[in-house]
């Protein structure tokens, strides 16, 4: 039996899918009926009655609304008829009787469908000339979004959006008849982590963007089809912008990525790009002090400097960071100008060679999907990935997918059905270990003393349980975060949870989940210190004489200096010269800045003048990337385009083509190897470079993106041995330092977004019974210091906190959390103390 | 042959005439325009440069919104918009013009800015003298337009 049918809409047979909604039907078929309320992405409501057609029915012919009804067999409808058009110029008048028609000075005006469709169907004149009801105008519900309780239509998509999809019901309507209004329930906030998609879908200016309030109107907008790179998920997104500054991002729909939402760091951190402290031309050190210099002065002295450190030193003095927040092209010209010019591998960026990782990232982010057990582990997507968590909470919400969370902490989706197991720092493996067993019996492999010990941090039920789920689970979606992966022990750590993987058949399901934009195309391109582009190890001789061929040049064969070897041999005095783009590790670990200063030559490319740029004998201002053209791998291998939307600002210039005037330079012209001089040609070469990327170009990235195929990457798949757990508390050292990533930090893309920095309180989170422990309170200082180092900062309690530990965001400046741990290793133990003023 | 006569006819022509220009002389009032020491008299709907109006109580009527932008077939307008200070607001209602800006050399006088505003804040006035020495000096800022020196220019009935 064939799913389509036949209805009929105004004499016009129509193919339609059994069961659909009459509006979708009638848009295949070329009607398109008006509708407010309704919503592809919401639940069929039926509120605001402006698709009302005329339906044949047994008693003949009635009124329905199109957006609720499921088209039948042979039925019958009218779209035009005189009836129905009465009907819907009723509706639209009755809507228009309170609303203010403030269109001139309203955001939504030029792109408001009641405008629109006021327009199209509406009366062109009223019956009602009493005196409006008035309502709150200009009611802020949150630092980013404004009300107008005015405009407002009583569609209930704003509700319905944060009830249906992020699953917390924090708006409400209010009153009856003509007096009712939206509002926030009393009391209550508005603060989920998406709450700005309900401007997006507001059919009517009710609820606009606060922090590009006024600056723009929708028909002067030059519209970039682009992606945001505040997180790994690479969600699409349009930058509107005008007079080349930018004024707004609105989401972008990309079915596989992000369906059709970003979150309020996507949407409204836009500001840094036109910060004022923004650097506007290039600074050379003179005399001791910075001071603005030419574009060929600065890279004159850069060339200079590196060259007598690679001659006095060797190129193994010389090193280079790169940025995962920054494109391919940037990272991969990094990495071939250190290699192929300067001839020294020591290259890398923070999320680099120090994270042990899948190098494939995850399989795909559609897998939640349809998945049938979630399986996170260190991961908190609510605060790294507020999209990938809005589509967990609807898998768990909506389809009943249990949770398996294991986390130091309690985290926003604990809230769901399924087991939380909560391993300290160091206890992971053995959590880990047992977990396997646990899988391992329930598929009939019965291993002795499988159970961990009865007085182990979590249930031996829970254990059991969560092994069991994943053994039998059809279609899970496992991911771990970098909490797992990164820093002193991730090693066996990630050897372990894999181990469970193995044991539960779903090791081609477990995946790794990248905070950082392009963490996974950084690697890709080759930008760590171990590997050649295309994740192949130095070693391959194969690969290695493929990329000399097309770079046209000797490649040096010793393995170079990580992220942590860098600054260690900064510090001992090995480690010469540096070039450092977009990354500020002084910010990070303050106590670097003795390391840097040691260099004999630092240059910085950023944004801003960092505390790591402050150090450097040359900086360059780069352009930010919604100047500048690139493309980012996400984490599930996608490579999507970032276009320019708008010119650089000042004479800063993007990345890809400093390191272009840099090699030209440094080599005395541009080599032939080097003659890319459009990003497509940096592209083009980078998929001849990189193994997995073959195929792909510029222009057939298209608008959704390429994803690379996880079987162009074979990583072993077997049980492996790692050594056991361990406790890094204590006496001296008593509390666990949990580390994590808070959506609002202060990282310097988003701090530099001035109208959000308030947002991002830093903390010390500590669990109320440890509060008393240590006698301090709410709103005291502490201070944390651990054998590397301290910092301080006001506590808040917080039961989501396991005792015995204290939670530390990532990104804060005023307590960079990198002082307490050594370059290797963030699994450690401080003690704390109460700050006296 | 006739030439005799056609001079003579010819001078009386000529004086006849002179006539008439003497009486008028004598007895009318020149019609004349001592421009620019005089004032010229302006037709009510003549489009000259642009003002910004205010309203009575000194408010800007100008609430940004750019539709005269959106009008202008020659993109001589360019508008930013901004929200009002509720303790200083500039115009009525929550947002004015932060930026205000004409240039006439791109603009035709068509008027279809002043068509367009919602507010009739922007007038093209009787101001004609616009005559130059710095091209610069051709493009207006809301300040130059604001404060025009007859206020309130009244709007045309038939616009
Ligand atoms: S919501 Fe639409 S119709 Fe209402 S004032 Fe705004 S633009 Fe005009
Ligand atoms: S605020 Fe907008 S989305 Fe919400 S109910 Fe009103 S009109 Fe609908
Ligand atoms: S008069 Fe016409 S051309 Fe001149 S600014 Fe107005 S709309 Fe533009
Ligand atoms: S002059 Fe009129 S049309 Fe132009 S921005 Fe101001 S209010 Fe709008
Ligand atoms: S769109 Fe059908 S009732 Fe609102």
């Amino acid at each position: 039996m064939s799913d389509w049918i036949t209805i009929t809409i105004d004499g016009k047979e129509i193919k339609a899918k059994k069961g659909e909604l009459l509006t979708a039907a009638a848009k295949r078929g070329g009607i398109e009926i008006p509708v407010f309320c309704s919503h592809p992405k919401l639940d069929p409501l039926g509120a605001c009655r402006m698709c009302l057609v005329e339906a044949e029915t047994r008693r003949g012919k009635a009124l329905i609304t199109a957006c609720t009804t499921p088209v039948n067999d042979g039925a019958v409808y009218y779209y035009n008829s005189e009836r129905a058009r009465d009907a819907r110029q009723g509706t639209l008048e009755l809507i228009l009787i309170n609303h203010p028609l403030d269109c001139p000075i309203c955001d939504k005006g030029g792109e408001c469908p009641l405008q629109d469709q006021t327009l199209e169907h509406g009366p062109g004149h009223s019956h009602f000339w009493e005196e409006k009801t008035h309502k709150t105008k200009h009611y802020p519900l949150s630092d980013l979004i404004m009300l107008d309780q005015e405009r407002c239509i009583v569609c209930w998509r704003c509700i319905r959006y944060l009830q249906e999809w992020e699953d917390k019901p924090q708006l409400g309507l209010f009153h009856r008849g003509g007096e009712t209004v939206i509002d926030k329930f009393p009391a209550g906030k508005f603060d989920a982590a998406t709450s700005g998609s309900v401007i997006d879908i507001c059919p009517v200016g009710a609820l606009t963007n606060r922090l590009s309030r006024f600056s723009y109107r929708p028909w002067e907008l030059d519209k970039t089809d682009s992606i945001c790179t505040h997180c790994g998920q690479g969600c699409n997104l349009r930058i509107d912008s005008r007079s080349h500054r930018v004024r707004r991002n609105v989401a972008r729909e990309n079915p596989a990525v992000n369906d059709e939402w970003i979150c309020d760091k996507g949407r409204f951190a836009t500001g840094f790009s036109y910060h004022p402290e923004r650097l506007q031309q290039p600074l050379a050190r003179m005399n001791g002090k910075l001071e603005p210099v030419s574009w060929q002065e600065a890279i004159q002295q850069i060339v200079a400097g590196l060259q007598n450190v690679s001659k006095e030193h060797g190129p193994e003095a010389v090193g280079a960071l790169g940025s995962a927040k920054l494109s391919n092209e940037a990272n991969y010209l990094l990495g071939k100008f250190m290699r192929g010019m300067v001839g020294s591998n020591n290259v890398d960026y923070r999320e680099g060679s120090a994270v042990l990782a899948d190098p494939r990232g995850l399989p795909a982010l559609g897998d939640v999907h349809d998945a049938d057990l979630i399986v996170l582990m260190g991961a908190d997507p609510s605060e790294e990935m507020p999209v990938l968590a809005n589509f967990i909470k609807r898998a768990a919400k909506r389809r009943g997918v249990k949770l398996i969370i294991v986390h130091p902490r309690r985290i926003e989706l604990s809230r769901y059905p399924g087991i939380h197991l909560a391993p300290m720092p160091g206890q992971e493996v053995d959590l880990f270990d047992a977990l396997t067993r646990a899988s391992l019996q329930a598929g009939g492999e019965a291993i002795p003393g499988w159970l961990p010990a009865e007085d182990g941090a979590w249930n031996t039920e829970d254990v059991r349980a969560a092994g069991q789920w994943l053994a039998q689970a059809q279609k899970p979606f496992i991911v771990y975060g970098a909490d797992y992966a990164w820093g002193f022990g991730a090693r066996d750590i990630v050897t372990a949870l894999s181990n469970w993987a193995v044991a539960a058949g779903h090791d081609d399901r477990l995946g790794f989940l990248h905070a950082q934009a392009n963490a996974q195309g950084a690697g890709d391109v080759g930008l760590l210190p171990n590997q050649l582009p295309g994740r192949r190890p130095l070693s391959d001789d194969e690969a290695r004489s493929a990329i000399e061929a097309l770079w046209q040049t000797r490649l040096p064969r010793q393995p170079g200096l990580g992220y942590g070897g860098m600054m260690a041999a900064a510090a001992s005095g090995h480690l010469k010269a540096m070039i450092i783009m977009g990354a500020d590790p002084v910010g990070e670990k303050p106590s670097d800045a003795a390391a840097l200063d040691k260099l004999e030559f630092l240059v910085v490319q950023d944004l801003f003048l960092t505390e790591t740029a402050i150090r450097a004998d040359v900086v360059l201002p780069a352009a930010s990337y919604v100047e500048s053209e690139g493309s980012f791998t996400n984490t599930e291998r996608r490579l999507q385009r970032a276009p320019r939307a708008v010119k650089p600002m000042a004479k800063s210039v993007p990345d890809w083509a400093i390191l272009m005037h840099l090699a030209q330079a440094y080599w005395g012209e541009l080599p032939a190897s080097w003659q890319t001089l459009t990003i497509a040609a940096v592209f083009a070469e980078i998929t001849r470079a990189v193994p997995q990327y073959a195929g792909m170009s510029w222009e057939n990235m298209g608008a959704e993106g390429r994803q690379w195929q996880r079987s162009a990457l074979e990583v072993g798949r077997e049980l492996r041995s790692h050594d056991p757990g361990f406790d890094p508390t204590d006496r001296k050292y008593p509390f666990h330092l949990i580390i994590g990533n808070q959506l609002w930090d202060q990282g310097t893309t988003f701090a530099a977004t001035t109208e959000m920095a308030h947002l991002g309180v830093m903390a010390a989170r500590l669990h109320p019974s440890d509060a008393v422990r240590l006698q301090v309170t709410a709103g005291d200082r502490i201070r944390m210091h651990s054998g590397t180092g301290e910092i301080t900062a006001p506590v808040v309690l917080d039961d989501s906190i396991s005792p015995n530990s204290v939670f530390v965001p990532f990104s804060f400046l005023q307590a960079p959390v990198g002082e307490l741990f050594d370059r290797f290793g963030q699994r450690t133990a401080v003690a704390i103390s109460k700050v006296s003023n | 042959m006739s030439g005799l006569k056609d001079i003579v006819d010819g001078t009386r022509e000529i004086a006849l005439a002179m006539g008439v220009t003497l009486k008028t002389l004598i007895t009318e009032a020149p019609v004349t325009v001592e421009y620019p020491d005089e004032p010229m008299a302006i037709y009510p709907r003549f489009r000259g440069r642009h003002e910004l109006r205010r309203y009575e109580n000194g408010m800007e009527r100008c609430i940004g919104c750019c539709l005269c932008e959106a009008a202008c077939p020659t993109g001589a307008i360019y508008v930013e918009a901004e929200e009002n200070d509720p303790a200083k607001p500039l115009s009525p209602g929550e947002r004015h013009a932060r930026i205000y800006e004409i240039n006439l050399l791109r603009c035709i006088f068509c008027g279809d800015c002043e068509k367009a505003c919602p507010t009739e804040a922007i007038v093209l006035g009787h101001i004609i003298d616009l005559a130059d020495y710095d091209r610069h000096d051709f493009l207006l800022d809301k300040q130059a337009l604001l404060n025009p020196p007859t206020p309130n220019t009244i709007i045309r009935p038939d616009a």
